[in-house]
């Protein structure tokens, strides 16, 4: 027995950002045990937006921060902060989505999700008020994002992978409509995502190997120093990389992406697509940035190939897709690769490109996904191509928002998507990696035919009988689509300030 | 392991025996489990190869390790596992043949090939690796298990604290996909579970047991009604009806 | 160019002089049916507040001392990427405090005519209601009036741009406003594309200045002029001038502003008479430095005034389309402006103030031609006008006073503003006076004979009426600003003379001692006499009315008719050889180019098809997938680190 035993410093104000979300989503499991049924869902979605509110409010305060804490399991530095900012202000915008009530009644989530599907029981709670789980659930995968992206050992962030994983899993399950879809998704995503953290976890068994520290900052350092055969250190990359891809969507490992996408209710889908990105992303960074920098130059020419194979792969796809949400998600695995570009751009304009990258295509999506949630008829959502059609006529308004969306997507100049298009293809020409900006430029060429296409489908066709109607936005779904249309064309307008910000962000605290 | 024995240093003849005999056993597991047809046999494997684990880190001075893998994998997780297949039965309507062409065979070549490059990679970058450190680690705070707990508290702290954020997460799931909150007056009371097991088109005796009545005691043999019809009720629907030999389905002399 | 000074006090505020009609453009075409009720009104109060403001502006700048009379504010950077640096920013001058006024204040009186206008509008085949149609058509104003202060107000090339197709695409969706007619649909159309051809030249130029001199800024820009090759300005002063000349309706490009006028007559007043269509004198006029810097270019716009001013006053004098006249004289009047502009130095501000009087009449033209339209059911054609004079008695004097002005008769706007244009012209050294000062003084005397035969028709001599016309008066809601337009160009001549050289000295330069030809006395002399001989002629000849039908004519009517084959000669020069190009280009491009494109096309559609069923939707299938993707990427990296592609 021994007496000398010392806590770490924690500086807890750092932190602070995780612990106000993890205690929110504690707080909200609480709030499921002891609150009256039909108060849950105000008192949960007010706290959770107050929660994430707060959170951001704490990650602007710490703005300027460079500081490892925890024992050396949080870094908060300048990415992380930036990265935490974007995700937590689609945090809000998703968590209206999750909360809209109104344009189905009940909201997007089933009841009782353990009620066997197309049973009495299940008819009889086809109006009933949704699950509220749901947001203590999108908090924890909010609270585990945000450590993923600060996470500055691997064992830290393979924890964060699992919790942000975890209530997404759990989330996708959730579908009011289409309950088998949805349930299959879940189970797909589960079993492929556990399948890919094995791969994670395998890396970084064999980096611990290599330099007897599983910390990023001692990986670099031992790239120097280590007797170990350096063969080891490669597999380890391959294998942690090859995890993190799978988050991100990238080819070859973006096989689930569609499928999950479809299944899974559409809030849930804005979700992933912006906020999962972000996280990913930002954990991608820093593994390459601060402890394999060193290899930059041997990991350089093979995640090029996976960048180049996963535009094209996402463009090529996207374009015989006929259900907007299945074209969303290859078009989010195109633009993972876009993303990759920035980041294979190694150094400060590669980082910043990247994180801005990120910024304005989350706010695209989540306006994007707003929309889809709207488009309905008696049996829900209506996300095949052909009963768009028409749309234009009908609901000029926001069909509009969805042709800005779109173009942003497709990158036409005055939209955000076109500066981070090219804030990334600059980046990539700067350091001389002129092929992936041809490859980016082909698919971004290829894919900008299937988003045109719907805005052509809304606009020029006539309205027939088969065309969906356009449910008015709530409150919620309103403000989620005002600030998502907003910001694609204010990032388009006025990009200066962001890219700023970005770019003064973008130093990694190793 | 492999390494140390190849290097030849502090590996006592035990720990080689011990290695020898029982790193067969792990990896003939594991295949079983992967090969088994049935999911209790596959848990049941899994529970061999993990049972050899536990073995292998107690040989490799990490008691702690060790004792969590017998009791939380093999006691707790893996018997949890084998309560739930169960519970919810094995439904035959499970296939098992494979309609992706040439999915097995692809799946052999590239698993294969893969669990190859990975071990014939470990296998050589770890060549030489001293075995080094451990007296130093185990010293400095009095023991193997201590040393764990100390850096669990302090360096692992804030991980410490996730997982459990991790596991609420967790039980909220399962509460989630597996409890239907029944509504007052939804479940029918004792007078009236009585009523209609009593009410008419339904059989109120116990169903009858299979193998009764018939020359055959096997649970497979369906029971022979009075009529001398046979009852389907009387076995379990998984299980195939068993074919009667001509003397087995002939009358017997009780009829008469 | 003379210094900046600091965006203080209300110049703080400039970029509020855009933001309130953008703002007010977004609520109406956003705010859908709500905004029926009160739309109109608050597009005319928006414009009416930017006008407030532009005159707050206008004091404080002129408190400034002469020589840093400008304020530049810079809103944000668009881009800055390399060498590329755009700011958004704006320059509020003399130059442009000027044309805000013009704008807004013209602007303000032609949106309350409008709501007369309207409730009176004809009906059409649109499937929306009087409430629907009027605010669309204010949306459409009020984004007309954002863009056109973008554009004056823009401190770069580039924004000028922005500003310049905001004003393309508002005056399309005005001309086809009753989209639901065909004449007003293809006239929507044609203005689009010939303008197109003009912007083409402009962007163009934008490009070259960037290649030369790294930058758009005026400031920039101007700095750098001295540095460039003679060609060089040649080409981009050439390129610029083809920008003007698509927006002004300059020769040759000038067909589609007649057509233009399919449009509601509030839009033909604002934009296609008083603002837009002067746009291509406010790029020459803020290009000075670099139209001065360059002899031949000068050379080559003055003449392009001159036989514009000349081409419209002759087509002018055949139309019966009271509409239409009134287009042609803006082509001729429109001339002079470039006329003076092209003639450099002091007569830059002479043309500005044409174009400041010539916003207030010509605007006042046309809304009286609106009123009387409106009194006539319709009619357009002033064969069939005749004694309107008793019975739209304001419409009349208004009228009657923007035909003084226009043709120039002391002491009204007119006379001061084109005299001296004629004067400047006159004072060319050499042949080219001559030629100049004739071709201006030759189109005074035509814009006097075919105003007269105008008004003359319109107002006096016999009833032509179709049977059971009734004119009648236009409500005082069009009748004010008939009234408060016919004040400013009765008074805003004079004033103008005097002031607006002086005003507009920080941005010229100082005028030169004129050694002309002729003396300033004897050229007011020479023009009022051809002036005086126009009128009485015109007079004279339509006194007692005019045929019905189109009598035959000697070959030069018929010709103006024809509008000078302007139409013809576009065919034949640009139409043909364009078809036969393009019948050439879709033949290579369905052959070739489509051929690759189309195949490209295919061959992604197909290879997607294909790719796709490789998406079975089995998790064992995606695994396996995910299995041969890990064991490539630890291969590649094993076989990276162990040097076998080094």
């Amino acid at each position: 027995m021994t007496t000398d035993f010392q806590l770490p410093a924690i500086d807890y104000q750092a932190i602070s950002p995780l612990l106000i979300l993890f205690g929110v989503a504690c707080l909200g499991v609480l709030v499921e045990a002891f609150v009256p049924r039909p108060a849950r869902r105000r008192v949960q979605l007010g706290m959770a937006l107050v929660g994430v509110l707060a959170a951001l409010g704490a990650v602007v305060l710490l703005a300027g921060t460079n500081v490892v804490t925890a024992g050396g399991s949080v870094t908060v530095d300048g990415p992380a902060l930036f990265m935490q900012g974007a995700l937590l202000a689609f945090g809000v915008v998703a968590l209206l989505l999750i909360g809209e009530r109104r344009v189905e009644p009940g909201g997007a989530f089933v009841a009782q999700p353990a009620i066997t599907v197309g049973s009495e029981a299940d008819q009889r709670q086809a109006s009933a008020p949704g699950a509220t789980e749901v947001f203590p659930l999108a908090m924890f995968s909010l609270g585990g994002m945000a450590l993923f992206i600060a996470a500055s050992d691997l064992l830290t962030m393979f924890i964060a992978l699992e919790l942000l994983s975890l209530p997404l899993y759990l989330m996708c399950a959730l579908a009011r409509r289409h309950r088998l879809i949805s349930q299959e998704a879940a189970v797909k995503y589960f079993l492929l995502g556990a399948y890919a953290s094995g791969f994670f976890l395998f890396g970084v068994v064999l980096a611990y190997g290599y330099a007897g520290s599983v910390d990023l900052a001692a990986i670099h350092a031992a790239v120097d120093t280590s007797q170990m055969n350096p063969a080891l250190l490669y597999a380890a990359l391959a294998l942690i990389v090859m995890g993190l891809l799978f988050k991100t969507a990238a080819a070859p490992f973006h096989v689930w992406a569609p499928d999950v996408y479809q299944g899974a209710p559409t809030p849930i889908t804005a979700f992933m697509a912006a906020c999962t990105k972000v996280a990913a992303f930002g954990a991608l960074l820093r593994v390459t940035y601060v402890a394999f920098e060193r290899l930059a130059w041997d990991w350089l020419p093979v995640i090029g190939v996976i960048a180049v194979l996963t535009m094209l792969v996402g463009a090529v796809l996207a374009v015989t897709q006929t259900d907007l949400k299945r074209l969303l998600a290859y078009s989010s695995i195109a633009n993972a690769g876009f993303v990759l570009v920035g980041v294979l751009a190694v150094g400060r304009t590669g980082a910043s490109s990247a994180m801005f990258y990120l910024v304005a295509y989350g706010f695209a999506v989540l306006g994007a996904f707003a929309v889809i949630s709207l488009v309905r008829d008696r049996e829900g959502e209506t996300t095949h191509l052909s009963r768009w059609a028409g749309l234009g006529r009908r609901s000029p308004l926001v069909a509009g928002v969805f042709t800005v969306v779109m173009l942003a997507l497709a990158g036409i100049p005055l939209t955000g998507g076109f500066t981070a298009k090219f804030a990334v293809f600059s980046a990539a020409l700067e350091v001389g990696e002129g092929w992936l900006v041809i490859a980016g430029v082909v698919s971004s060429v290829i894919i900008a035919f299937p988003y045109l296409r719907v805005v052509v489908m809304m606009w020029l066709s006539e309205p027939s009988e088969s065309t969906a109607t356009m449910v008015a936005p709530g409150l919620l779904t309103g403000t989620a689509l005002g600030i998502g249309a907003l910001a694609v064309v204010g990032l388009g307008v006025v990009p200066g300030p962001v890219l700023d910000l970005a770019h003064d962000a973008a130093l990694f605290l190793r | 392991m492999s390494v140390l024995l190849a290097q030849g240093v502090e590996v006592t003849a035990g720990e080689a025996w011990t290695f020898w005999l029982l790193a067969p056993i792990a990896v003939i597991g594991a295949l079983g489990m992967v090969l088994a047809r049935n999911a209790v046999h596959s848990a049941l494997w899994l529970v061999l190869t993990m049972l050899a684990l536990g073995v292998f880190y107690v040989v490799q001075s990490a008691p702690f390790l060790g004792l969590v893998q017998v009791v939380v994998y093999t006691g707790a997780i893996m018997m949890l596992f084998l309560f739930v297949l169960m519970l919810v039965g094995r439904d035959a309507a499970d296939s098992l043949i494979e309609t992706l062409r040439g999915q097995r065979a692809a799946a052999v070549l590239v698993g294969g090939g893969l669990a190859a490059l990975l071990a014939t990679g470990t296998y050589r970058w770890l060549e030489g690796t001293p075995a080094a450190g451990l007296a130093e680690a185990n010293a400095e705070h009095g023991g193997n298990t201590e040393g764990l707990a100390n850096l669990l508290f302090s360096r692992w702290v804030l991980g410490f604290e996730l997982t459990g954020a991790l596991l609420i997460v967790a039980a909220l799931g399962a509460l989630m996909l597996t409890h239907i909150v029944r509504e007052p007056g939804e479940r029918l009371s004792q007078p009236e579970q009585m009523r209609a097991r009593f009410a008419p088109g339904n059989y109120p005796a116990p169903k009858p047991g299979p193998g009764v009545f018939a020359t055959s005691s096997s649970n497979t043999t369906p029971a022979k009604l009075p009529d001398g019809t046979a009852s389907p009720r009387s076995i379990s629907p998984i299980l195939p009806i068993r074919e009667l030999t001509a003397a087995e389905a002939a009358d017997k002399e009780t009829e008469r | 160019m003379s210094e900046l000074s600091e965006a203080s006090g209300l110049l703080g505020y400039v970029w509020l002089l855009v933001a309130i009609p953008a703002a007010s453009a977004a609520v109406l075409l956003l705010a859908g049916r709500r905004a029926d009720r009160w739309g109109h009104l608050l597009g005319c109060a928006s414009v009416g507040a930017a006008f407030l403001l532009g005159l707050g502006m206008f004091g404080q700048l002129a408190d400034l001392d002469e020589h840093r009379r400008a304020v530049e504010q810079q809103l944000w950077t668009f881009l800055a990427v390399g060498d590329l640096r755009v700011d958004f920013g704006l320059l509020f001058d003399p130059l442009a405090a000027v044309f805000v006024l013009l704008i807004t204040g013209v602007g303000f009186l032609i949106h309350v005519y409008a709501v007369g206008y309207l409730a009176h509008a004809p009906h059409d085949q649109t499937h929306e209601s009087a409430g629907t149609a009027r605010r669309r058509f204010f949306g459409y104003f009020n984004l007309f009036v954002a863009a056109m202060l973008v554009l004056v107000l823009g401190n770069n090339y580039l924004l000028l741009y922005v500003g310049w197709e905001g004003v393309g695409l508002a005056s399309y969706l005005l001309i086809a406003f009753w989209f639901s007619r065909p004449a007003a649909a293809t006239a929507g159309k044609k203005a689009f594309l010939m303008n197109r051809v003009g912007d083409a030249g402009f962007i163009l130029a934008i490009f070259l200045l960037f290649a030369q001199v790294g930058t758009v800024q005026f400031s920039g820009v101007f700095a750098g002029v001295a540095g460039m090759s003679s060609t060089v300005l040649l080409v981009l002063g050439l390129l610029l001038l083809l920008g003007a000349t698509g927006k002004s309706g300059q020769f040759p490009l000038q067909a589609w502003l007649p057509d233009a006028m399919e449009g509601p007559t509030p839009v033909s007043a604002l934009i296609h008479a008083a603002t837009m269509v002067t746009a291509g004198v406010y790029l020459i006029a803020r290009s000075h430095p670099i139209f001065s810097a360059n002899l031949t270019l000068q050379t080559v716009v003055v003449s392009v005034g001159a036989a514009t001013l000349l081409i419209g006053a002759i087509i002018g004098c055949a139309k019966d389309d009271i509409k239409r006249v009134l287009a042609w004289s803006t082509v001729s009047q429109i001339g002079y402006m470039f006329l003076a502009v092209g003639l450099g130095g002091v007569a830059y501000a002479l043309g500005l103030i044409h174009l400041l009087a010539h916003g207030f009449f010509k605007a006042g033209l046309f809304l009286g031609a609106g009123s009387v339209m409106r009194g006539m059911d319709d009619q357009v054609d002033i064969r069939r006008f005749g004694g309107l004079w008793r019975f739209l008695p304001i419409t009349w004097a208004t009228f009657g006073l923007a035909w003084l002005a226009i043709i120039g008769i002391p002491p009204l706007s007119g006379f001061f503003s084109k005299d001296p244009i004629i004067a400047a012209a006159f004072d060319r050294p050499g042949w080219t006076g001559w030629l100049f000062g004739g071709a201006a003084l030759l189109g005074a005397g035509l814009t006097a004979f075919y105003m007269t035969r105008l008004f003359v028709l319109t107002f006096h001599g016999p009833k032509r009426w179709t049977e059971g016309q009734r004119p009648h008066e236009s409500p005082p809601v069009m009748t004010i600003p008939l009234i408060l337009l016919a004040v400013g160009t009765v008074a805003a001549g004079w004033l103008m003379s005097t002031s607006v050289v002086d005003w507009l000295t920080p941005v010229f330069g100082e005028a030169p001692e004129p050694h002309g030809l002729l003396s300033h006395g004897q050229v007011t002399a020479l023009t009022m006499a051809v002036v005086v001989i126009g009128g009485v002629g015109g007079w004279a000849m339509f006194r007692n009315g005019t045929a019905l039908a189109p009598a035959p004519a000697g070959p030069v009517v018929t010709a103006a008719r024809a509008n000078l084959y302007g139409d013809a000669v576009n065919a034949a020069l640009f139409e043909k050889p364009g078809r036969w190009l393009t019948r050439a280009l879709v033949y290579v491009d369905n052959k070739g180019i489509d051929g690759i494109v189309n195949g490209l096309a295919a061959a992604v559609g197909g290879g997607s098809a294909r790719i796709r069923r490789l998406q079975t939707g089995f998790v064992r299938s995606y695994a396996m997938s995910m299995l041969l993707g890990a064991l490539l990427i630890v291969g590649a990296f094993v076989a990276v680190q162990a040097g076998w592609f080094a």
